[in-house]
């Protein structure tokens, strides 16, 4: 797989296909949005999803941690779907082989009472300032920092010769924010219209891409 | 009771009225006080309702004796549209009463108001008159045994409407679970002509089964002459060359309204019906008043106020939609306009009889081409009304989805034992082929959510009691369940109120979802702002502005029947040959774009397979032209895409029509390449086309009701859309992981099978691919647009194909930039 090397205010992030960004100088492994418990979610209330979906992501975290091997595994918000369920059980059980140090930045989604979060040993915060780097779940622009945050699900849509389009989820960097794709495989995404000055980097299975305006 | 004296009673209740009964309509009687089951042959508007009612009606008034056997439904009249079930109650309201037979009518639809419902818990009316949806929320009550053990008779109305939809597969179903409760049950269905009318009784009663065996197929003999005009307009260099509105011909149309009592216009979709209402009032504003618009999105009470005022000779014309198609008698209505291809024989007769209701009249039908290339579907159409080539309706088959919906009904209501519905459902045609695996596989599907239990799971929907029973026991399942029953045919859809109250009617939601607050569309006849969406809920303003988007309705598009297709290629072939005499005039108006075309390129003959390149701003085009409709084109040239792209790396948009299909590409496709490797082959046609991509992608459209139905997919509450947001998800996301983690369950599977065999008509495609095979191969190289093409390339629908990597196709694109 190929990723992509995007350096902001002297520090360097590597953007992988798989949605996550990596932060070199802090070691630091983001990702935004991962929705666990929704296909849990689903199956509770008689919406038959196939239950293969619900180790997927933990998966794909264990495939970028062994990547990476960062010091702090840092949740952008929207862990967990919806109240907790049996999937809360999955995690508590997969959280206790991840050796690196968990955040989680409360997001919208986030209903999971705090202290039950705590007795796993992650760490809860509204927001993560580490200047010149803000971290949040939802967009921040107030402030003179970059805002590293999800929520928005971003995606892109492309046109080319000969009418083709293509609509891909994508890393979506304006001059002071970076915007996560969804991590969660059960998730949409909410196309944006870039202006001249934002930078895109579409997703691909493969591979993330900067593409041109 | 003698059967002859009931026909005696009704012949002289026919009398008093100074009517006659047709000789179908004593058939039918007979047939019925025989006991017999049956399918009755009539058209829309012949009388076809007294001739079920009646028997009916007199059988219970001379045989009804025990009390016990007095309560409950005595019969059930399904009709596929909820507007008709007032025509129907009013009927047989009236036969009943001057009859002074004392039979409840009731009716039981969406429209059916709570306390309405609460009074019929109690005491069900004898005759009930209801949808399929309706029915099996029926099923789905706790007393349905015993509101339904005395009934006698189901009609099964416009049956040839239900057969060919999944709605068709609920009245099989439900009708299967009433032969069970009810053994004096009979079974009768009332079908216009269809090519498969055979069928269609087979499908209604079961195939080999005591009822299909006790059944007869009654036809009503009653020919109504057909008059088919075209509107040719003066010059052909008036007409355009493409372009699906045909509103050029608009000065045309306004004598044919002045000159006609009353006047239906019939438009392809909901859009055209609008742009057409607004273009007669702006141009023509002495209409104001006597013109109104009749189309499926627009709010019930002015639907029905339309439809009184036609019958009351109030209104002098009115632009409508395939909403009209169906229903009762407009006696004013004396000329019909058919606006833009028709699409289908059947369709197109069906329309055409919705005039000329007076004694003696003619039914009399003006076909208005969209394009040029249309006229010689008008002339096609002239020839199959004379020779009465109607279409099939092909009936469903193991529609796993309803299934799953219906096992589902009956577990909220009673529950049920397996081993008591599995005889029953494999006795209807759509599931005489259900194997035990599949069957197993369903079961466990409601109980498990999948094949296997994982750990972590709470998966709740039927639950397995302890003595086999299968029931539903939570409540909010029940709801949601019940909610979605009637949701057979769905978009999502928003209701459009003004901001100060008052319901205009309901819009599909991907049409909004591209409006901003401020925009002005065109809805309802109105230029509306619009405000905001809250919820399910599009609230509007009105506008004075004069430029609105007109919101297109998906659905719009149909294809060709073969029987269209091939007398479309009849006439087609005649138009390329010089001095024939019989030419119609539409052949002869057409003379100058056939001569441009032969200029350029040729026009086909019937040994002919005609292929034309050219290259525009836009890439390389390559038309093909096999004329065989829509559907056969979409799958033919995904096809020859994805055979093209196996010999080099290609990316192709696609676009179809019912002459022909494009690819268009940003790099030359060699076309002496794709003659010589035989692309057109019918060899390996099926697993090719699993193979285009573009399968998947219909797969993944036809997934989307299949997930709504099984209810995998949960629409909301109708008035409380935040509390079940949590539970809201998109079919396409199941569709993507079933692909990935579950490719054997048979809903993903069964949206494969639909794409194959209804959408892409494999079978049509087959026979068209060995069509072409014995034809010879005419590959025009053009300098640009021939008068064939420009209808094609010019549609923005387009499919996509590639075989190119992702990322060399990213490479080549440009982001959209806001503006």
């Amino acid at each position: 797989m190929q990723v992509s090397e995007l350096k902001i205010k002297g520090d360097h992030f590597i953007l992988h296909p798989y949605g996550s960004a990596f932060w070199k100088e802090r070691s630091t492994l983001l990702v935004a949005d991962v929705h666990l418990g929704k296909a849990a979610h689903f199956r509770k209330n008689g919406m038959a999803v196939p239950t293969g979906t619900m180790f997927r992501a933990y998966e794909k975290i264990d495939t970028l941690i062994r990547k990476f091997n960062p010091d702090t595994l840092c949740f952008l918000g929207d862990l967990f779907h919806s109240s907790p369920n049996n999937e809360w059980d999955l995690f508590a059980d997969w959280t206790t082989h991840i050796e690196s140090d968990i955040v989680l930045i409360k997001g919208n989604h986030d209903l999971i009472p705090e202290h039950r979060l705590e007795s796993l040993g992650i760490h809860i915060r509204d927001s993560w300032d580490l200047p010149p780097f803000y971290l949040t779940h939802e967009p921040n622009e107030d402030g003179d920092t970059f805002n590293i945050c999800g929520h928005i699900h971003p995606g892109v849509r492309l046109r080319g010769p000969g009418r083709q389009s293509l609509r891909l989820p994508c890393f979506f960097k304006k001059e002071h924010q970076l915007i996560l794709p969804a991590f969660g495989e059960f998730t949409g995404k909410h196309v944006l219209s870039p202006q001249a000055t934002d930078q895109v980097y579409a997703v691909t299975p493969e591979e993330v891409l900067l593409v041109s305006g | 009771m003698k059967t002859q004296t009931i026909i005696q009673e009704a012949t002289a209740w026919f009398n008093q009225r100074g009517w006659q009964p047709f000789p179908f309509q004593k058939q039918t009687w007979k047939a019925w006080l025989e006991g017999k089951n049956g399918l009755l042959n009539a058209p829309t508007g012949s009388g076809k309702t007294f001739a079920l009612w009646v028997p009916i009606a007199l059988s219970l008034k001379h045989h009804t004796t025990s009390k016990s056997a007095k309560s409950g439904v005595k019969a059930i009249w399904i009709t596929p549209l909820r507007a008709l079930s007032l025509e129907i109650a009013q009927a047989s309201k009236a036969f009943a009463e001057e009859m002074e037979i004392d039979l409840q009518v009731g009716i039981r639809t969406g429209d059916t108001s709570t306390k309405e419902r609460a009074a019929q818990r109690k005491k069900m009316p004898d005759l009930l008159i209801t949808t399929p949806e309706s029915l099996h929320l029926l099923l789905a009550s706790k007393d349905f045994k015993k509101h339904f053990r005395n009934c006698k008779a189901i009609v099964a109305d416009e049956w040839h409407e239900l057969l060919g939809s999944k709605r068709g597969v609920q009245t099989e179903l439900a009708i299967s679970r009433l032969k069970s409760l009810c053994p004096e049950l009979r079974i009768w269905g009332i079908s216009a002509t269809i090519g498969n009318i055979e069928q269609a009784r087979e499908v209604l009663l079961g195939p080999g089964s005591e009822s299909l065996r006790n059944s007869v197929l009654i036809r009503a003999k009653i020919q109504k002459k057909i008059q088919v005009h075209s509107i040719i307009p003066d010059t052909m260099e008036k007409f355009p060359w493409r372009g699906h509105l045909g509103i050029h011909l608009l000065d045309e149309v306004i004598p044919i309204l002045r000159g006609s009592r009353s006047t239906l216009l019939f438009t392809n979709t909901r859009s055209q019906c609008e742009i057409w209402f607004q273009a007669i009032l702006a141009k023509y504003p002495e209409f104001a008043g006597e013109i109104a618009m009749h189309h499926g999105s627009i709010d019930k009470k002015t639907r029905l106020w339309v439809e009184e005022a036609i019958r009351h000779d109030r209104l002098k014309a009115v632009v409508c939609t395939s909403s009209l198609d169906l229903g009762v008698d407009f006696a004013p209505v004396e000329t019909i306009i058919q606006i833009g291809g028709p699409k289908g024989v059947a369709r197109f007769l069906q329309r055409a009889g919705r005039s000329g209701h007076q004694p003696g009249k003619n039914s009399t039908i003006y076909f208005l081409p969209t394009h040029a290339i249309e006229l010689i579907e008008a002339s096609a159409l002239k020839k199959a009304v004379k020779e009465k080539a109607v279409e099939d309706r092909m009936p469903y088959l193991l529609c796993f989805d309803v299934l799953i919906q219906y096992l589902t009904t009956l577990a909220v209501a009673e529950g049920f034992y397996p081993k008591e519905i599995y005889p029953e459902i494999r006795s209807t045609f759509c599931f005489q082929g259900i194997t035990d695996d599949q069957w197993q596989w369903v079961l466990n599907f409601i109980t498990m959510g999948s094949q296997s239990l994982r750990e972590y799971d709470e998966y709740r929907k039927v639950e397995v009691m302890d003595d086999g029973k299968f029931k539903v026991n939570s409540r909010g399942i029940a709801m949601r369940h019940r909610l979605s029953v009637g949701t057979i045919v769905s978009d999502a859809v928003l209701t459009v109120k003004y901001l100060k109250g008052g319901y205009l009617g309901h819009i599909e939601e991907w049409f909004i979802s591209k409006l901003q607050p401020g925009d002005v569309f065109t809805f309802a006849g109105r230029n509306l702002e619009l405000f905001r969406i809250k919820q399910m809920q599009v609230l509007v303003k009105r506008s004075k502005k004069k430029n609105a988007k007109v919101p297109s309705w998906m659905g719009g598009r149909m294809s060709f029947s073969s029987q269209m297709s091939a007398l479309l290629r009849d006439e087609l072939y005649l138009a390329g040959k010089d001095h024939i005499p019989s030419k119609s005039k539409e052949l002869k108006a057409l003379a100058p774009v056939f001569e441009r075309q032969q200029k350029e390129s040729i026009v086909p003959g019937p040994e002919e397979f005609l292929i034309e390149t050219f290259k525009t701003r836009e890439g390389y085009h390559v038309i093909f032209y096999p004329f065989e409709g829509r559907f056969v084109h979409e799958a033919m040239g995904s096809l020859l895409a994805y055979r093209i792209s196996l010999l080099q790396p290609i990316s192709f948009s696609l676009a179809f029509n019912d002459y022909g299909f494009e690819l268009l590409s940003d790099q030359p496709v060699d076309i002496e390449q794709v003659v010589d490797n035989n692309l057109f082959s019918t060899a390996y046609l099926h697993d090719d086309l699993h193979k285009s991509l573009n399968a998947t992608e219909m797969a993944r459209r036809k997934f989307r009701d299949i997930a709504v139905i099984s209810g995998l997919v949960f629409q909301g509450y109708p008035d409380k859309q935040l509390k079940s947001k949590h539970l809201q998800s998109s079919s396409q996301l199941f569709f993507n992981v079933f692909k990935d983690f579950e490719p054997d369950n048979l809903l993903y599977l069964q949206a494969y099978r639909e794409t194959f065999e209804h959408s892409l008509e494999e079978g049509r495609l087959a026979q068209a691919l060995e069509r072409i095979e014995k034809q010879e191969i005419v590959w025009k190289c053009c300098e640009k647009p021939t008068p064939f093409s420009f209808p094609i390339i010019t549609d923005r629908l387009r499919e996509k194909l590639s075989s190119e990597k992702l990322s060399d196709r990213i490479r080549k694109m440009q982001l959209q930039l806001e503006k």
